[in-house]
Parts: structure tokens; C-alpha cells; sequence
């Protein structure tokens, strides 16, 4: 009776302990994944992934209705020149080997920026979402660098004046929210870089000129 | 039972239950202390969250999977007709050009792999560690060297560098085109034979060098590999807001 109370009694023990050291164990395994991400930074790369997901689907949607159209062209024994021509612009146009134009941002920089000042206001636009951006009248691809000194930037080797512009395609007001609020890069560069000013315009009309750079590596191809 | 058999079995009973709970004293000892006291008031949100990112993340990377796959297919479709007209057979040799000019084909061929690690060296008596780790901003200055030195395409840890590419920092850890990347962090350029001579004798690089790697411990480490593996853009390339202009430039020319 005694020796059946006790054997009860040690494996409901040894039960609830088992299960913690699972739990214990999955607590150490999923937080490994983000260890180190505060609740709040969480939250933003949740954020990040969700608008992620949302543009790789509707970049799939467009992709599946471009495949049903030239399969059943190819059914039908047509030739999709549209198609073609339709997915040529798309691709011109992303990798700036096009002119652009639509609503956007118009930065006007004035004083000693320095180069990575300039790329930092270049990465903030990107993350709020510019599609096309221009520094003057050089189209930002990868390859183009912003380099030099505070005073001395240079885009392409060729110096810039001062001020200079720097024109984005995306939200105007995304753009300029993430660009002006608090705690932002244009507040960050007045504390670095007390002497300069970014002034942020809002306009329904930017045009982004093509890139004039040979965008095909000479030294990769592709690969199968 | 005996008297003599009874106080033999409660020790052994006691024994065995002080020993569980012993353990158990441990584990929620550890449970509490693994959480540390800066996240012991969100523990409730924590978990969820973890659970919501690792499972957004998962999406991430079937989706990417579903457009290479898409775009392999469309690809396919669309030389179909490759042969019935020389209008055709343009357009998709201009295409093809364009979409690796886009980043959008993986690419092969000469180039180095650059690896930054995070410092092993001790926070400061205050506990800051932020010098300590590779940043945004570190990954960025790389980035820039590379392309200086001559770099033709660059990827880090599989997210290759775009037109609309931000590189963010996300606590310790780096957002590249929205995708969660944690050290170490291997940055992939193709580019001429001599790129990393050219890239050693960058005053930029040098200073990165100094600032970071000899300051602060961060460990860089560069390879030559025979040939560099360079991973397709998999993302969206639809804007949204941009649109061609339409003057007589926007005409697709024969170039590309």
C-alpha cells in the first residue's frame, strides 16, 4: 500500500520534471533563433517580414498571371512579343537601365556631408521603400559608391556640389516620415554633423534619369 | 510490514523525492535565470513573438523558392518560341541581359569571400557591446569597398545587393532586403582577379580595418576561392510607384 503511494507519488514527480526540462529545453532552442532581440526589436522584425511576405506574394501573383498567359499563348501557337516587351520594361526599369518617373522625395543637401552620411540617407530611403534613386543626375546602382570626406563626396569620381540633390521614387509621405521623424538619420546627422542641412520636399512628379554603367559582369556568368 | 521495513522504505522515498525536487528547484532556477531581467516584464509577449517570426521567416523562404521557381518556368516559356522569329529570339536576349544586369540570375565566376565575426573581447564595466558586434553600418562599409575595388555583383549570407537593397540593424543581428541574417556574416564578390589587391589598398578599407577589426576585435577573414557562387535576387521586381518615362530615352534601345 505504502510502496504503491510512493511509487504514485515519485512519478508524478519525475513527470512534472521531465516536462520542464523540455520546456526548459524548447525555451533555449526557439530563443536561439533571436537571441538577443529585445520584445520591441521583435516587434520591428515582425513588422519587416509581414510587408516582406505581403511583396514576395503579390510578386508571385504577377508571376503566375505572366506564365498562364505565354503557356496558353503557346497553346494556341501565338508568339507573346507583348509579354515579352511588357517583362522587358519591368526589368529595365528596376534595374535602372530606364529613366523613371512618379511620385517621390526631393532632398536638397547643404553643407560638409560626408560620404557615408550621404549613403546613410540613401539606406533610409531604401528601407522606407524608394524604388529608383539619383544623386544629381547619377542613377544609384550597385556598383555606384559615395565616397570621400566631409565636403568632398564623390558619386562616380565626379565631386558634388554643394548643395546637391539626391531625388527618390517611392510614398512621399513614407519616405519623408521615415527620413524627418525622431530619432531618424536626418535628426542623427545634425547631432554627427552639426553644419548640415537636409531639406525634405514632397513632390507629386521625380524623375530619375537611367544609369549610364555596363551592368553585366564581365567576370561572372550564369550559372545552371 | 514491520516497524524495521517501514523506516527503511521512508528514507529511501524521501531520498529519491528530495533528489526530484532538488532538480526541479534547479530547472525554474534556470528558467528564471535564463531570461535575465531586461525581458522578464514581456516574457508574456516574448514567446509568441519568437514563434510569429520564426514561422514569418519560414514563409520568407518558401515564397523565395516559389518566385525562382516562377521565374525559371517563365523564363523557359518564353524562349519556347525561340526559333520562330528573330523578333523573339531579341527580345529574350535582351531580356536575359537585363535580368542579370537586375540580379536576378545567379552567376558564377571570379571573386572573394569576405567574413566579418563579431568581437570576442569583453563588454566594457558598463556592458556596452554594440562596438563589440558587426553592425549595419560595418556590413554597408564593406559593401562600398567591394564595389569600389571593382566588384560586379556582391551577396551577403545568400541576400544579394539590389538596386532597393537596405542593410538595417535589427538588435545584434542585420536585416538585408528584409531577411533576418546572424553572424558570422560572408560577403560574396565577383569581380576582377585582382579585387582583393585592389581592395587591401583601399585607404577606406585600411581605416575599416583599423577601426573596427584592430580597435574592437572584429574578426575579419578573406578567401579566394577558385570561383565565387552568386545567389539570384529573389525578391519583387514590380514598383509600385515608378514607372518609365515617357520620353523618346525610355525607347528600349538595342544596348543591354
Amino acid at each position: 500500500m505504502h510502496q504503491r503511494r510512493n511509487q504514485l507519488t515519485i512519478a508524478a514527480v519525475t513527470f512534472i520534471l521531465g516536462l520542464l526540462v523540455i520546456v526548459q529545453l524548447r525555451t533555449q532552442a526557439s530563443g536561439a533563433a533571436f537571441a538577443g532581440l529585445s520584445s520591441q526589436e521583435l516587434t520591428v522584425l515582425v513588422a519587416n517580414l509581414n510587408d516582406r511576405n505581403d511583396d514576395l506574394r503579390g510578386a508571385i501573383g504577377t508571376l503566375e498571371r505572366e506564365l498562364a498567359t505565354l503557356t496558353t499563348n503557346t497553346q494556341r501557337g501565338e508568339v507573346s512579343v507583348d509579354e515579352l516587351r511588357a517583362d522587358l520594361r519591368r526589368v529595365r526599369l528596376y534595374a535602372g537601365l530606364d529613366p523613371a518617373t512618379g511620385p517621390g522625395v526631393v532632398l536638397t543637401i547643404r553643407g560638409p556631408i560626408d560620404g557615408s552620411g550621404v549613403e546613410d540617407l540613401v539606406n533610409e530611403l531604401r528601407n522606407a521603400g524608394a524604388e529608383a534613386i539619383a544623386v544629381e543626375s547619377v542613377r544609384l546602382v550597385p556598383g555606384v559608391v559615395l565616397l570621400g570626406a566631409a565636403g568632398a563626396v564623390t558619386v562616380d569620381d565626379v565631386p558634388l556640389d554643394d548643395p546637391f540633390e539626391l531625388s527618390a521614387i517611392g510614398a512621399p509621405d513614407k519616405l519623408t516620415g521615415s527620413l524627418t521623424r525622431s530619432g531618424g538619420i536626418i535628426a542623427q546627422l545634425a547631432a554627427t554633423l552639426p553644419d548640415v542641412i537636409v531639406e525634405v520636399t514632397p513632390l507629386d512628379r521625380v524623375d530619375v534619369p537611367a544609369t549610364a554603367r555596363e551592368l553585366v559582369p564581365g567576370h561572372g556568368r550564369p550559372r545552371l | 510490514m514491520t516497524v524495521a521495513a517501514r523506516l527503511r522504505a521512508i528514507p529511501s522515498w524521501q531520498v529519491t523525492l528530495g533528489v526530484a525536487l532538488l532538480g526541479l528547484g534547479f530547472l525554474v532556477a534556470a528558467q528564471l535565470a535564463g531570461e535575465g531581467p531586461r525581458v522578464r516584464y514581456t516574457t508574456q509577449e516574448r514567446s509568441p513573438l519568437v514563434e510569429t517570426a520564426s514561422e514569418l521567416q519560414a514563409d520568407q523562404e518558401a515564397l523565395k523558392v516559389t518566385i525562382l521557381d516562377l521565374r525559371a518556368r517563365i523564363q523557359a516559356a518564353e524562349q519556347a518560341g525561340e526559333g520562330s522569329a528573330a523578333l523573339v529570339k531579341g527580345l529574350n536576349d535582351e531580356l536575359q541581359a537585363a535580368r542579370i544586369a537586375a540580379g536576378l540570375i545567379p552567376l558564377t565566376g571570379s571573386g572573394i569571400v569576405l567574413q566579418l565575426e563579431d568581437s570576442l573581447q569583453p563588454a566594457d564595466p558598463e556592458g556596452n557591446t554594440s562596438d563589440l558586434l558587426v553592425g549595419a553600418r560595418d556590413l554597408r562599409t564593406i559593401v562600398e569597398e567591394l564595389w569600389a575595388a571593382g566588384a560586379e555583383a556582391i551577396a551577403v549570407n545568400g541576400e544579394r545587393m539590389t538596386p532597393t537593397t537596405a542593410v538595417i540593424d535589427i538588435g545584434p543581428s542585420i536585416l538585408v532586403n528584409a531577411a533576418y541574417l546572424a553572424g558570422p556574416y560572408q560577403v560574396t564578390a565577383i569581380g576582377p582577379d585582382d579585387l582583393y589587391a585592389r581592395l587591401s589598398a583601399s585607404p577606406g578599407f585600411v581605416d575599416f580595418i583599423r577601426a573596427r577589426a584592430e580597435a574592437w576585435g572584429l574578426r575579419v577573414s578573406i578567401a579566394e576561392p577558385e570561383s565565387v557562387d552568386m545567389p539570384a535576387f529573389a525578391g519583387t521586381v514590380t514598383l509600385r510607384y515608378a514607372r518609365p518615362q515617357p520620353s523618346p530615352e525610355a525607347v528600349i534601345g538595342p544596348d543591354g
